[in-house]
C-alpha cells in the first residue's frame, strides 16, 4: 500500500472510523432499548443481557483511529419480580427481568451523539482546512 | 529554484505542516473520546528551534567531532545497497497530555478542549494560507513587466 502523504486524507479516515464506530455504538444502544422488557422464553431462563460495546484505539491511513473491537455482555444482576402467570416465571413464581437501565442508556445515547457530531465537526474543519490551501491556487 | 527557497515561504509551508499535523493530532484525539484509558496528544508549540531545524536540513553533519541533527538524524549510507530514508524525520514531536478532565474508565480526552484546539489550529492556519498568498501578490507584482 502506498504511504499516504496527505494529512488531511488520514484526519478524514480518522474522523470516519470514529463515525463507524459511534454509529455502532447506537446500534447496541438501541438493542438495549429495545429489549429492555426482553424475558427468557424458557420458565426460570435468564433474560436478555445488556450489551456494552468495546472500543480501541486501531491504525488507519497511518493515523490512530478507533473501532468497535467487540461487544462485552454487562455481568450486573437481573432485577427480579413476583409475576407466577408469566410463562417465563421460575418455581417461586419470579421473573428475571434485563439488566437494562433506559436511564443510562439514554445518557449513553446522547454521549454518542456528541462524539458523532464532535468528529462530523472535525471533518469539516479538515475540509475547510484543504479547500483554503486550494485557494491559493485559484488566484 | 521554487518559491519553498525563499525563507519566508519555506517557514510558511513548514508552519502549514505543523498545524496540518497538529489537526490530524487533534482528530485522534476526538476520534477515541469514547475509548477507555486513551491519553490525548498535542503538538509541542511551534518554535523558531524547530524551524531552523527543519530549514537546516542535511547541512553540516559534523562538528567537533559529533554529529549536529540538522532536520532530524539521517542515516549514513557506506555501501550502494543501503536504502536512503526517503525524508528527515519531522522536527515536531506529539506529547500526551491529559485534558481538564479524566473519566472513571481512565479516558482523559475532553471534547470541549479539543474543539478549542481545533478552532485554534484551523484560524492559524487560514492566516498562514492567507500570509502565503499576499506574499506571493507580492512576488507576482515584483515580477510584472511594467506598463510605460
Amino acid at each position: 500500500m502506498p504511504e499516504i502523504k496527505s494529512n488531511s486524507l488520514s484526519t478524514m479516515a480518522v474522523a470516519t472510523s470514529a463515525l463507524r464506530a459511534q454509529q455502532g455504538r447506537m446500534r447496541v444502544i438501541a438493542e438495549n432499548i429495545a429489549n429492555a422488557n426482553s424475558t427468557a422464553r424458557t420458565p426460570g431462563g435468564d433474560p436478555y443481557r445488556r450489551q456494552v460495546p468495546v472500543f480501541k484505539p486501531t491504525r488507519v491511513e497511518g493515523a490512530e483511529g478507533v473501532q468497535m473491537l467487540r461487544v462485552d455482555e454487562d455481568q450486573s444482576a437481573f432485577k427480579t419480580e413476583y409475576d407466577p402467570g408469566n410463562p417465563a416465571a421460575d418455581a417461586k413464581g419470579y421473573v428475571k427481568l434485563p439488566n437494562v437501565n433506559s436511564l443510562v442508556e439514554a445518557l449513553d445515547m446522547k454521549e454518542a451523539q456528541r462524539a458523532y457530531e464532535a468528529n462530523l465537526n472535525v471533518i469539516e474543519t479538515a475540509r475547510a482546512m484543504q479547500s483554503r490551501t486550494l485557494d491559493v491556487l485559484r488566484k | 529554484m521554487g518559491p519553498d527557497d525563499i525563507p519566508l515561504f519555506g517557514m510558511l509551508k513548514s508552519r502549514l505542516g505543523y498545524l496540518s499535523e497538529r489537526q490530524k493530532v487533534i482528530a485522534q484525539n476526538v476520534a477515541n473520546a469514547s475509548t477507555p484509558g486513551y491519553q490525548p496528544r498535542d503538538l509541542k508549540p511551534y518554535s523558531f528551534q524547530a524551524s531552523l531545524m527543519n530549514q537546516s536540513a542535511g547541512g553540516q553533519p559534523y562538528r567537533g567531532g559529533k554529529v549536529v541533527p540538522a532536520g532530524g538524524v539521517s542515516m549514513m549510507a557506506t555501501s550502494a545497497s543501503h536504502m536512503v530514508a526517503s525524508h528527515a524525520p519531522s522536527a515536531w514531536r506529539a506529547t500526551a497530555g491529559a485534558d481538564s478532565v479524566t473519566t472513571l474508565d481512565g479516558n482523559a480526552v475532553s471534547l470541549e478542549d479539543q474543539m478549542l484546539k481545533m478552532s485554534d489550529a484551523r484560524m492559524n492556519y487560514d492566516a498562514a494560507v492567507g500570509f502565503y498568498q499576499k506574499s506571493m501578490t507580492m512576488l507576482r507584482m515584483a515580477a510584472r513587466k511594467v506598463n510605460g
